[in-house]
């Protein structure tokens, strides 16, 4: 605690000192980063170093596919076009961590923005902070990296990543599957005869199941491809995109993670009453 | 109504920061923990600061240098990106002067009441018109209560908890850095047949090495910014970029896209030792909270 010693009198004075030794051009070891302050000090808490923001992106252009208009089923074509792009985004992220030398990426945000300018294009991004680990995973002196050599990858928040390794896990990277579904449309005499009833109707139902287990298990194969015990953080999102009221992409995304020790207790946490909203 | 000069401050912000050393009253735009925040880290509120600057920003003339359809070959070939030349660079300059501008203005009003740093700082920018842009940084000036003066003034867009955590964990942020940057690229033809209606799935090359030039030169400028400021490293706090379309002349489409990178450099003060001089520690709040909030 030697940095607080001196307040709340004063301002700790090698800050001060700090500011004014500040020479332009030092040789430091520059590390830029995309985390908040919260993360980056929880970050290297947890016994990592930030080395730099690392980014890949990708804009791509969605193809073209009508799917029978009175049938359930997946639209291969842009289920494909959603997992390439964003493969080609993640992969350039994880190549620009790779030259840093990083042990992993934490934070990654994989976003996917519709451009104004064409009808089908979107740019694909994802963004994170590659990190390097003060020391290897276990004693006997293993790597941080995943078993593809490659950095690991975690969309987890700095503080989810601190609870994490607490807890005597590690993130190997992250998994995802997605499926684009078309969503039969009813037929007349159908929908004439549910007009006004409280009805389940069953061929929707049977949709939305199928189209979220297709995205869920092909998250589930990623996670097994990287002989993961688990999958933490998973988000279910489904995204209309641009493709109107019957095709939707059902998106599964969440971080893998092996385990570094046999128990995973962690201190109990203390209770605490805000006296805030 | 004076014939200001645009060196040193406007009269009126002049005899404002006169004022307001004088008569020792502060304001600020701290929220209450910010302020317990900061008063924890030893910076008390020295008072309100801002700087403007009014530019008028132009893309006229501006163009990738190529003229008519399908002459990519003939500059640089199909892969060209201009950033420096042909109206682009003086556009990408004046977006940089005006930010500059407006935090020399507001670090020049701190100077003015002898402050020592200021934080929470909102840089913004407003259209008023005709291409005619305001560049507006506001923030709180505060003043270190220990005995040593760093001698220079530290900006940060971090709020005052930020702050307070950063220092307490032995980092200091030291200046708020920006990096800006504009790049044009002619659409040629395989460009305009992979974006086509008919293309299929297919990465678009051309405009993906526009953004990834573009967004690559503003976090290299960044970088290069925070580098002569002598810190260690920077917290990002934002990264945006836009990209559109122009038609300089008939059947000539080019694509631009601006990045900018906002964040704060922090040094480093307290011995390495430790990872950090505070350990966190771990509670559970017996509050209500949005489901998916991170706080």
């Amino acid at each position: 605690m030697t940095a607080v010693e001196n307040t709340p009198a004063g301002v700790p004075s090698d800050a001060m000192r700090r500011l004014a030794e500040m020479r332009p051009g030092q040789a430091t070891s520059l590390f830029t980063s995309d985390l908040s302050v919260n993360e980056f000090l929880l970050v290297r808490e947890a016994g990592f170093r930030p080395v730099g923001l690392v980014l890949g992106s990708s804009i791509y252009h969605v193809g073209f596919q009508v799917g029978r208009w009175n049938r359930n089923q997946e639209l291969t074509t842009l289920s494909q076009a959603m997992y390439h792009a964003r493969e080609l985004a993640m992969t350039r992220m994880e190549a620009e961590a790779d030259q840093l030398g990083a042990d992993g990426i934490v934070g990654v945000r994989l976003e996917i923005e519709f451009k104004e300018f064409g009808s089908d294009l979107a740019e694909f991004i994802a963004v994170g902070t590659a990190v390097t680990a003060e020391q290897a995973s276990d004693s006997g002196g293993r790597s941080w990296r995943n078993n593809r050599g490659l950095p690991f990858t975690s969309d987890l928040s700095g503080q989810d990543f601190w609870t994490l390794i607490q807890a005597g896990y590690a993130p190997l990277g992250m998994v995802m599957g997605t499926c684009v579904y078309h969503v039969t449309h009813q037929r007349f005499w159908q929908a004439m005869g549910n007009i006004g009833q409280n009805v389940e109707l069953p061929q929707f139902t049977e949709a939305l199941y199928d189209a979220r287990e297709l995205a869920m298990s092909r998250m589930q194969t990623e996670a097994e491809q990287l002989r993961a015990e688990g999958i933490v953080g998973v988000r279910l999102h489904s995204h209309g995109h641009r493709w109107g009221g019957h095709t939707t992409e059902f998106f599964a995304i969440g971080t893998a993670v092996r385990p570094l020790r046999a128990d995973h207790h962690i201190p109990v946490p203390q209770l605490v009453l805000p006296l805030t909203d | 109504m004076t014939g200001w000069d645009g060196r040193g401050l406007p009269p009126v912000a002049e005899r404002r920061v006169r004022r307001a050393a004088e008569n020792g009253v502060w304001t600020s735009l701290l929220s209450v923990p910010a302020a317990a925040g900061l008063r924890v880290a030893g910076l008390e509120p020295a008072g309100e600061v801002m700087g403007s600057m009014v530019a008028q920003l132009s893309l006229a003339g501006a163009s990738c240098g190529v003229y008519g359809p399908g002459l990519g070959g003939l500059l640089g070939g199909p892969g060209f990106v201009a950033t420096g030349s042909t109206g682009f660079g003086a556009y990408a300059e004046a977006v940089n002067r005006g930010y500059a501008t407006a935090l020399a203005r507001l670090t020049r009003e701190a100077t003015g009441i002898g402050a020592d740093g200021v934080v929470g700082i909102a840089l913004t920018t407003a259209p008023i018109g005709g291409g005619v842009v305001e560049f507006t940084a506001l923030g709180t000036a505060v003043r270190a209560a220990g005995p040593v003066r760093p001698g220079r003034v530290f900006t940060t867009a971090l709020p005052g908890q930020d702050v307070a955590k950063l220092m307490v964990a032995g980092w200091m942020p030291a200046a708020l850095v920006l990096g800006v940057a504009v790049a044009v690229r002619h659409d040629d033809w395989q460009s305009r047949q992979q974006a086509s209606w008919g293309a299929g799935n297919t990465e678009v090359a051309g405009y993906t090495q526009l953004l990834n030039h573009t967004r690559a030169d503003a976090r290299a400028r960044f970088t290069s910014h925070v580098r002569k400021t002598g810190a260690d490293g920077a917290i990002v706090s934002s990264m945006a970029l836009r990209m559109w379309s122009i038609e300089p002349s008939e059947n000539h489409r080019d694509h631009v896209a601006e990045a900018t990178v906002f964040g704060t450099a922090i040094a480093r003060f307290a011995p390495t030792a430790t990872a950090t001089a505070a350990r966190s520690l771990t509670i559970l709040p017996l509050q209500h909270t949005q489901p998916g909030s991170t706080s």
